[in-house]
Parts: structure tokens; sequence; C-alpha cells
């Protein structure tokens, strides 16, 4: 089978046999969490679990416009998914990591901050974005995908350009944009802060050292994980939809219940192997 | 919107390679284990070739992945190689403690297993259907956890947690007390050798595809990458070993890294259809 044999246009619809499988993984790494480890490991996993899944659901907002955008040939952002989502997830880590360093506040506040950290960069990379394409390139932002901006009802066809599948960033991508760097600086953060607890109280008795010694240890492992899972799951869901997206509107949008059905259970079996490390 | 990305056929079969780049850095793995009878970490700089070697492998596997057309551009898979290779390293760590001289070995065996679901997730949960996806995102996560197990080879001379998660650090002479922050992992400084193995990795293939991709020209590429990204490694290392042994990683780096970039350039002039010495514009003297 060659290359040009092999479609990688990524198909329509769910693979049902496939997705029981996934669940049934989920399940598995869920009950071995909940054998072998303490109860704080199980709702660690699951916290890791939701985190994967908003990541993965995050990425399908995000216009990634990969290198036609580059040459002002499609809309969306010039780069790939693993870039912006690296960029949106570690500047959510960031935010949701200053966040959880303070005791006074709560689950709450650490995960609001993660998604503010996600966000605020995709919608100053957005803006950038828009500053370039229009005033350094002197191209009109216009949508390929759709003939009325879904929010604003703006007109797209008149403004785009022939042979071309629109470009720039219309309304609706930088609004999704940002909703996706809230979902994915929410995610990420939320892996961050469920390790981070989980280490915090099982590192001292395993390292037979005072809790606030081991606070760099913790720090250092739940962020790399939570940088490693990010990456999974973006790069996972940047697969479904075959590399670009001009956001929520795009066609492509509606392929989203496999990835979440896919990075759930590529978190569940990475959270696993990230709970063990504390429990061999 | 797929690109089409070309690659050149024939050259050494991907098996070869595989056999060659795993059977290597599990050797290296396993020499750096002479640290331990020896009076500093003269082995450290093991690692680093096994870095080298799991790298040539990794840039075939990508280069066989992507040929399909994969969409999302060439660096994502290098991120998927590490991002579930450093979670199988990290446990493979922790398992040696248990059972020394097995992290090696145990960072196949979870790299095999995070990677084999991830492909398959990959191929039938989000219907990639590509017929090399699940053996290549599985080697790539092994890649990934035996780079990252050789870099850490050469910064820390070795690969227990214990050894990773403490330092000793000396106060007033004699006295010694352990150090958290201190360590390799309490720096985060796997986060460095994180990107700079995965950018090693996914640089040779996206920087050659192209028609006229010729194998021999891309591996010696990952070779360069990895003796460049090995010479910041041993730089690193002069906090954590002996001095001798961090020169000695040093020197081993800078040396790989000059003769696999001269080859490389050599291999760039056989490839080109032709070569001009260009010389920098000269300003013209004398004219305001």
């Amino acid at each position: 089978m060659t290359a040009i044999e092999a479609s990688s246009s990524g198909g329509e619809g769910i693979n049902p046999v496939a997705s029981v499988i996934a669940i049934v993984l989920i399940l598995i790494a869920i009950a071995i969490a909940y054998f072998i480890a303490p109860p704080v490991a199980v709702s660690a996993l699951i916290g890791v679990i939701v985190g994967g899944l908003l990541i993965g659901f995050g990425v399908h907002f995000v216009p990634v416009g990969g290198a036609p955008a580059a040459m002002g040939q499609s809309p969306g952002i010039a780069t790939g998914v693993a870039m912006l989502a690296a960029g949106a997830g570690l500047a959510g880590l960031f935010g949701g990591a200053w966040a959880a360093a303070n005791p006074e506040f709560g689950f709450a506040i650490v995960i609001a901050s993660g998604a503010i950290g996600g966000g605020l960069l995709m919608a100053i990379t957005c803006l950038m974005v828009n500053i370039v394409y229009i005033f350094g390139m002197g191209i009109p932002a216009a949508s390929g995908k759709v003939a009325k901006d879904p929010i604003t009802g703006d007109t797209q066809e008149a403004y785009k350009s022939q042979g071309t599948e629109g470009h720039g960033l219309p309304f609706i991508s930088y609004v999704g944009g940002v909703i996706g760097g809230l979902l994915g600086g929410a995610g990420g953060t939320l892996i961050y802060y469920e390790l981070l607890k989980l280490y915090s109280e099982l590192l001292p008795s395993i390292l037979s050292a005072e809790a606030a010694q081991v606070v760099p240890i913790a720090v250092s492992l739940a962020g790399i994980f939570a940088i490693g899972m990010f990456l999974v799951n973006a790069v996972l869901a940047a697969y479904n939809i075959t590399g670009t997206i001009e956001g929520p509107h795009d066609p492509k949008f509606k392929r989203f219940p496999r990835a979440i059905i896919g990075c759930a259970t590529a978190s569940a079996v990475c959270g696993l192997f990230a709970i063990l490390i504390v429990v061999v | 919107m797929t690109v089409q990305v070309t690659a050149s056929e024939g050259g050494i079969p991907h098996n070869t390679i595989m056999a060659v780049g795993l059977v290597g850095s599990l050797v290296c793995l396993y020499l750096t284990y002479a640290n331990q009878f020896l009076n500093a970490e003269y082995a450290a700089f093991f690692g680093g070739l096994a870095a080298v070697f799991a790298l040539l492998w990794g840039t075939d596997t990508i280069k066989h992945l992507c040929s399909y057309g994969i969409g999302t551009g060439v660096p994502s898979a290098g991120m998927i190689a590490f991002g579930t290779g450093v979670i199988a390293m990290l446990l493979a760590t922790k398992v040696e403690t248990v059972m020394p001289y097995s992290a090696p070995i145990a960072a196949v065996i979870f790299g095999a297993i995070v990677g084999a679901v991830s492909g398959w997730i990959a191929n039938s949960v989000l219907k990639m259907n590509i017929p090399v996806m699940v053996r290549s995102i599985t080697e790539m996560a092994i890649i990934g956890a035996i780079v990252l197990m050789g870099f850490t080879a050469v910064m820390a001379g070795g690969f227990s947690f214990d050894t990773l998660a403490v330092q000793e650090i000396a106060i007033l002479g004699p006295l010694t007390m352990p150090s958290y922050a201190g360590s390799l992992l309490g720096g985060c400084l796997l986060a460095v050798s994180f990107m700079l193995g995965s950018i090693a990795l996914q640089h040779p293939f996206n920087a050659c595809l192209g028609p006229g991709e010729q194998q021999d020209r891309t591996l010696m590429l990952a070779a360069e990458c990895g003796f460049l990204s090995m010479i910041v490694v041993a730089v690193i290392s002069f906090a954590f070993v002996a001095f001798a042994a961090a020169m000695l990683s040093l020197i081993i780096a800078v040396v790989g890294f000059v003769y696999t970039y001269i080859r490389f350039i050599e291999l760039s002039k056989r490839d080109a259809f032709a070569w001009l010495d260009a010389k920098p514009i000269l300003e013209p003297e004398g004219e305001d």
C-alpha cells in the first residue's frame, strides 16, 4: 500500500467497536488505580482524564492554519497544532502553577487562573496574527467554510480571494481561539494540580523527607507529566482534525466526540503510569 | 489539507535501522552502569551515544510515518514521541530503585505500552487508518524514553529515581546535606532534555524532506542534531558529575558534532544541483 492509496482524510463518524474498547480501557485503568493505589490516586486519575478530554475538546476550537495560512491561502493561525497547543498549554500552566503555589487559593481559582492564562495567550496571538495579516500582508479576514459569520452575521464571500479557502482570522475563528485557549489551559492545569496534590501527599514518605523539602520534586514531576500529557492529547486531537481547522464553525468540528473518547483513553493510560511512580 | 510529503525509496531497510538503533542504544545505556565501578562517572557519555543511536532510528521512523501525509506536520510526531516517552522513562527510573539494572528494559516496555495505546487510539478511535501508525507511534514512544534516559545518564551519571531526586551538597567542608531543589528532577532539567531531544528528533526529516531526500544525508543530520543536543547536556552535567567526566562527555559531543556536521555538508554538496561558495557582499569603499 502506497502513501497515496492510504487515505488519511480521517472520515466522519465514530468507530463504535474501537470506542467501546477505549471506554473499557479507561475503566480498567481506574480499576487498577483503585486496587493498588490509595484512594487519593483514584480521584487524581479521574482529574487527569477530565483534563485530557478538556484539552482534546479545546484543540477543536483553535483556528489552526498550518503552512497554507502562512501564505494567506487559508484562514487560521499560521502554525501547527503542536506549537499552538504547547504555547496555550504552557501559558495556562504558568498561571495555574502560580495559583497552585498559594495555599489560600482553592481548586476553582487554580483552574480559572490556568484557563485565563491559556485564553489570554490565544487572544493575544489571534490579535497579532490579524494585525500581521491585515496591515502586513494586506488581506482581509474571510472564512471559506461558511457564507455568514455565525456570530456577527457578516458576509464572507465578497472578501475571499479567488483560488483560496479564505484567509485571516474572521470573528468566529477569533472567538474559537480564545475558547480553545480557555479549555486547554484549564485542562492542562487540572492535570498539573491533581498530580501535584498526589505527589505532595505521597512523596515525603517515599523519599523519607519532610513535606517542605520535596516540594521542588513534586512541582517538577507534576509539571513535566502535565506537559507530556498535554502534548499527547493535543497531537491526538490534531490527528483527529487532520492538521487544520477554521474554528467551531468548520465542518471538521463535528468530529470532536471521537477525540474526547481518544484523549480520555490516552490520559487514563498516561495518568495511570504517572500514579504508579509513587506507588511502585 | 494534506501536503504530499516525498521521501526516498530504498536505502537501508527500516527493520535493520530499528534493530541497530534499539540494540545499540540499549548496549550504550547498560554501559553507563560502569559508573558504579569507576571512581568517577567516566562512562556517562555512553548515555549521549545511546541518544544518538535512538535518534537515528527515530528519524527513519518519522520518515516512514510522515510519508503517509498525516496532515499535522512532522514536528507533531516528535512531540507525541516525547510526551509518551517522558512518562515511560520516569516510571522506569522508579522501577530501577526496586529492581537494579532494569531501567533501560523497563523504559522500552513501558514506552511500548503507552505508545501502542496512543497509536491504536490515533488509528482506530480517531480513524486515521494509516498502516504504519500503531507501529510508528510505539517505536517513537520507546525512542523518546531512551533519548531522555540517555541524556539523563549524561547529566547525572545514572538514572535511578533516587539519584535524580536528591543531590548531596557539601556545607562547611566535610558535612553534607541532601538537597532536593538542587537535584536533576528538582531543577526540572528533564524539561530541557525534553525539548533538546524532541527538536533533535523532529528536525532532520523536517529539514531534508522533499523530492531529493536521501537516506544517508537525513540520518547524518539526525546524528548531528543528536551530538548538538549532547553538547548542551554535557555542559549541564558539570553541575552533577565529576569535572573530568563532564569534560570527557563534552569533548566527545563536540568531536561527534564537528565530524557529523562536516560529513552532512559534504553530503549536501553531493546532492545539490550546483554549489556556489558565496562570499559576503562587500560594501564598496569610499562611496558615501
